[in-house]
């Protein structure tokens, strides 16, 4: 290290040296994610130009086939389709239920922290756990979902949630919405707390009522919040895989079949490597765009 | 008034505690159907209180089934991925925090990045370099793996946490002769240590909860996680006993119980670095 800093006389030898173990700290780090992320990245786009046979791994170079093929084929667009409407399906509940949620958790109930703990527990439960219960909530035969619906007059037979169209969607992007809503609430809820109580009188005594005080001093105040929370939310529900797949699998005849999950039966299921990584590249290639602007929006935010 | 202002809160009482339980009901009927009879679930109408409660699905979960080992792989899973990420992590966080040098900033960034990549994009070629490695159907494939998203994860949590560390603290201990890893140990390390706590938390609950590698990675009941095994007793099953599944979820969510009971403290702090944002 004394070679490093006399090489370098125009710098403090202090700062040179404490640079070099900034490097060293941050060096595993580096590593790791070259190893991890950086690497099977690059080599996601490679594999995308060959055409593999999963069981034998044995691989021909097609060039851009891969590409042709699956921007020709309608499992591709409609796949998308599928995507675009279970992201919008769920992430429109989850902000309207959490924004709600967050505003009711906000007010001086009794025992908060606990219902607090209670509304947040569906994020932090495994899918697998999540996707169990509500697969025997749904039960065809046993269901208490049905037999209350029976019950209370709204049907007369049990309902297929799971089985058929469009019953499958709609309940793939409920229990998504009520999984993934406490990450708004907690979002929210933060920022509510830091709001100015000030505002608020000031709009009562400009004669403002419930409704006028939550669009003219709520909302303005949590648009930074929502925006974040909305950006991060559609990359990941774009990209959800296990909710889905355990829930229906794709179906009833690929009507639920989105995206990752295209991916993981061309690779697993029809053994087509590079065409599945290739679904893979364009899918990253349509999440690019918010992955872009969120990326930006957060280093303005972190100095 | 105080009438009006009264009846408002009890409203708001109703309302707010109407909706929680709406939303836990899903996670009461999971234990619920786990403690009652077999006779009981099966009944039309199903009644929603248990007439008596037994615990013979925990005990035939235990006996006869494979539960205890996914158990013990997941615990192993999650707790070595958790400990390579929160040392690793601990360190790189330091140095983007505390330390200047080019390309820092860029890094920062890229971190961000790679905890927003879809985990199916990796999946391929990560599956490709366990089998080229030996690794698959082992844990150390699936440790290896979790990296992936733990790691940039913990770092960006870590991040915010040391940023909070008053630099004046790291300051003094130099002026008083401390080297720069003298006063990471002494200074930084202890006051970040509830931060590192809740980050541990958190990336405990995503390696113990984490489906999609399990399920490509790891093919034999040696190695195989509570997340896919479970599923798998779902899809090899003849008859479906579902108050086995629920008893195997309601064990599956114990450390989760845990934390949410006696370390929420921790939990809250990570909302508040952004736990739930990274």
């Amino acid at each position: 290290m004394t070679i490093a800093a006399s090489q370098h006389r125009t710098q403090n030898p202090l700062e040179r040296r404490y640079a070099l173990l900034g490097v060293l700290l941050i060096a595993p780090t580096v590593l790791i994610l070259c190893a991890v992320i950086v690497y099977p990245l690059i080599s996601a786009i490679y594999l995308s130009l060959f055409s593999i046979y999963t069981p034998t791994l044995k691989g021909s170079w097609v060039g851009l086939d891969n590409y042709v093929q699956v921007f020709g084929s309608s499992g591709f667009w409609s796949a998308l389709g599928t995507t675009v409407t279970w992201t919008v399906g769920t992430l429109f509940l989850q902000i309207v239920f959490g924004v709600a949620m967050a505003l009711l958790l906000n007010q001086n109930i009794l025992f908060r922290s606990l219902a607090r703990s209670l509304v947040l527990f569906p994020y932090f439960v495994s899918t697998v756990v999540a996707v169990l219960i509500w697969r025997w909530l749904f039960n065809d035969l046993y269901g208490i979902l049905s037999h209350l619906l029976i019950q209370f007059g709204v049907v007369d037979m049990p309902v297929d949630w799971l089985g058929k169209m469009p019953n499958a969607m709609a309940s793939v992007i409920f229990v998504g919405a009520w999984k993934f809503f406490p990450f708004v609430v907690i979002a929210v809820l933060a920022r509510l707390q830091t709001i100015p109580e000030q505002l608020y009188e000031a709009a009562t005594i400009d004669g403002a009522g419930v409704f006028g005080r939550f669009f003219d001093v709520t909302l303005p105040q949590l648009k930074d919040v929502l925006t974040i929370v909305i950006l991060l939310r559609t990359i990941w529900d774009f990209k959800e895989f296990d909710l889905i797949y355990l829930l229906t699998g794709g179906g009833p005849v690929n009507n639920t079949r989105t995206l990752p999950l295209i991916v993981y039966q061309q690779a697993f299921g029809l053994n087509q490597m590079g065409v599945a990584a290739t679904y893979a590249v364009a899918m990253m290639l349509v999440m690019l765009a918010f992955m872009l602007i969120y990326l930006y929006r957060a280093r303005r935010q972190s100095p | 008034m105080m009438p009006a202002r009264r009846s408002t809160t009890i409203l708001a009482n109703l309302v707010t505690w109407g909706l929680v339980l709406l939303i836990s009901f899903p996670l009461i009927w999971m234990v619920v159907t786990s403690v009652r009879p077999q006779t009981e679930l099966f009944q039309i109408p199903p009644t929603v209180i248990p007439r008596a409660i037994t615990f013979e699905h925990y005990i035939k979960l235990l006996e006869e089934t494979p539960f205890l080992r996914y158990f013990m792989n997941s615990m192993i899973l999650a707790t070595s991925t958790t400990i390579v990420v929160i040392v690793v992590g601990t360190l790189g966080a330091y140095s983007l925090v505390r330390f200047s040098y080019r390309g820092r900033e860029t890094l920062a960034a890229l971190v961000l990045f790679t905890y927003l990549l879809p985990s199916v994009v990796l999946i391929i070629p990560l599956y490709l370099m366990m089998v080229k490695l030996g690794l698959a159907n082992t844990l150390t494939s699936l440790v290896i793996a979790y990296t992936t998203f733990a790691l940039p994860y913990a770092l960006w949590l870590l991040r915010s946490f040391m940023a909070g560390v008053p630099e004046d603290l790291e300051s003094a201990a130099l002026v008083d002769g401390a080297s720069r890893m003298g006063a990471f140990v002494d200074v930084i390390l202890p006051q970040a240590l509830p931060g590192i706590i809740s980050t541990a938390l958190f990336t405990f609950i995503l390696a113990w909860n984490e489906y999609l590698y399990a399920l490509v990675m790891v093919n034999s009941d040696q190695a195989r996680p509570l997340t896919t095994g479970v599923m798998n007793m779902l899809i090899t099953s003849f008859n479906i006993e579902w108050s086995l599944l629920m008893a195997a979820s309601v064990m599956m969510s114990i450390p989760l119980i845990i934390i949410f009971a006696f370390l929420q403290s921790y939990l809250t702090r990570g909302f508040g670095a952004g736990g739930v944002k990274g």
